[in-house]
């Protein structure tokens, strides 16, 4: 089994038809089909910073994909942290369906800020994990001034060793070198493998220095960059496994789909 | 499925340690993804000041390994600087260079000018393939020293149709079905190629659009080995041969005949 543990569905809110949109989530599965991926664990992003009122149609978005495509999707709910109460009701709305598996966050905030505080103890609470968009790029990105780094995921790890966090995308653009060092050094950390870069020796690096049964297959878009760099990383059948769903798996405390 | 990588590198590359960067390494890399043939150059010519002297250590590598005619030399040549004829006129007669690849950003020149026109007019006359690479790496995780934008595919379509006699190869790219290259279609002489080694085939489908918009005899394979994985282009040549393509065209065919 193999599980995208980080995708996304179109967010219908902007200049694309609501048929285009779905047509653009369609080409996912068509991907998967075409790739092997079985499940994507999808959010729907609405822009940032975004708010209550269009976190909510974001996820609604991300329920109703659930709904077209059962068993082939599943969600994260996405939230703006800085609307802390309504950001909680929403989290508690969206995981009451069965495949809203946790929570995704994106870059309003660094992860280190204490705003994120009541979002990751209420999911500590529900037992889920927290994917959080994250890079760490040798130039500041344009319109990302708060994108988090593994770093800032380092430290809410040693202060909430409980917590599920996800680093997302290691091979999303930046110093993966770096963000596979940083994320080694917080024991809770898990890793997504997702991003367009394919640099040779990527995923041996993370399993040597992360390990295996914290690392996560994903693509976030990039299907066969993400299918390709996991099929050439020269590593154990056993590793390739549990990257490829079985440590996912574990981490939502599923045996299977 | 036979693959010729028209997009593959030897030696150093400056901001990171790179594997299977020898001859033999490579070898390797190419039989475990089914790649035939590699056109390689020097990656630690790329960093160079005087980038000749990677075109010295790609042919010192290739003379002393067996590889069967398996890695055919590609030149880094800067026409900014000096003694770059009689270096190309070397990669050529001593090294047997089949083609040149441009790096402008870190060689501080431009396509437009005019030594580089005059590069290109010497490639035509020698009858060599000029592979120029969007990118080395991503700019967002570049090395603190160094700052190479993108090459910029419409300024890289006005070279191409500036010298209709010189054969380019666009590699390493994205957004080409957005550039000149396809939106100009009509303007440009039948004089290039663009490889897979970044467009995707499924989602986004960026390398279907090349392929509709250019025909499969303007499309081949590139993995840019042994920087990146080979796998995630064996992956697209895989799901093009599904959907029916022409693979054996794309994979080796169409190199193959911009050779000979």
């Amino acid at each position: 089994m193999v599980i995208d543990a980080h995708a996304h569905v179109s967010w219908p809110g902007g200049t694309s038809s609501e048929e285009t949109s779905w047509a653009l989530d369609q080409a996912q599965i068509d991907a998967g089909d075409a790739l092997g991926i079985d499940v994507f664990v999808c959010s729907c992003l609405a822009p940032r910073p975004s708010t209550p009122e269009s976190f909510r149609a974001a996820n609604d978005r991300m329920l109703a994909a659930i709904q077209r495509w059962p068993g082939r999707v599943w969600g994260y709910c996405y939230v703006n942290p800085g609307y802390s109460r309504e950001a909680l009701a929403e989290i508690e709305r969206c995981l009451a369906h069965d495949d809203v598996v946790g929570v995704k966050l994106y870059n309003e905030y660094f992860f280190d800020d204490p705003v994120l505080r009541p979002v990751i103890e209420k999911c500590i609470e529900l037992d889920v994990p927290i994917l959080e968009h994250q890079g760490r790029c040798t130039d500041p990105l344009p319109g990302q001034p708060y994108i988090s780094d593994a770093g800032h995921m380092a430290r809410v790890a040693r202060e909430y060793p409980e917590a599920k966090l996800i680093v997302g995308h290691i091979g999303g653009g930046g110093d993966w070198e770096w963000v596979i060092k940083a994320t080694a050094e917080a024991p809770t950390l898990y890793a997504d493998t997702s991003g367009s870069v394919v640099d040779e020796g990527l995923i041996e690096a993370a399993v040597a220095r992360i390990g295996a049964d914290r690392l996560l297959f994903a693509c976030d878009g990039s299907h066969s960059a993400g299918v390709g760099k996991l099929r050439g990383a020269r590593i154990s059948e056993a590793d390739r496994q549990a990257i490829a769903s079985g440590n996912f798996l574990r981490l939502l405390g599923r045996s299977v789909a | 499925m036979r693959l010729i990588d028209t997009n593959a590198y030897l030696g150093h590359w400056a901001a990171r340690r790179l594997r299977h960067n020898t001859p033999e390494g490579l070898l390797r890399l190419m039989d475990r993804a089914g790649i035939e043939q590699a056109w390689v150059s020097s990656a630690s010519a790329i960093m160079y000041r005087n980038c000749h002297a990677g075109n010295e250590e790609l042919h010192e590598a290739l003379t002393g390994a067996a590889h069967q005619g398996r890695l055919i030399p590609f030149a880094v040549i800067s026409p900014a600087y000096a003694g770059w004829e009689r270096d190309l006129r070397w990669c050529v007669d001593t090294m047997g260079a089949r083609g040149l690849r441009l790096y402008p950003a870190y060689h501080r020149y431009r396509l437009s000018d005019a030594c580089c026109h005059e590069l290109m007019q010497a490639a035509a006359e020698l009858k060599l393939v000029v592979s120029v690479p969007q990118r080395v790496e991503d700019y967002r995780q570049r090395h603190w020293l160094i700052d190479a934008p993108d090459v910029g595919l419409n300024e890289l379509a006005a070279l191409v149709r500036s010298h209709p006699d010189t054969r380019f190869l666009v590699s390493n790219a994205l957004g080409v079905s957005g550039s000149d290259f396809v939106t100009r279609r009509g303007d440009m002489p039948d004089n290039y190629w663009v490889d897979i080694c970044r467009p995707d085939v499924v989602y986004g489908k960026d390398a279907i659009a090349l392929i509709e918009a250019l025909g499969p005899e303007r499309i081949v394979f590139g993995s840019g080995i042994p920087f990146n994985y080979p796998e995630p282009a064996v992956v697209r040549m895989e799901v093009l041969q599904a959907q029916g393509y022409d693979v054996a065209a794309i994979g080796s065919g169409n190199a193959r005949a911009l050779l000979s």
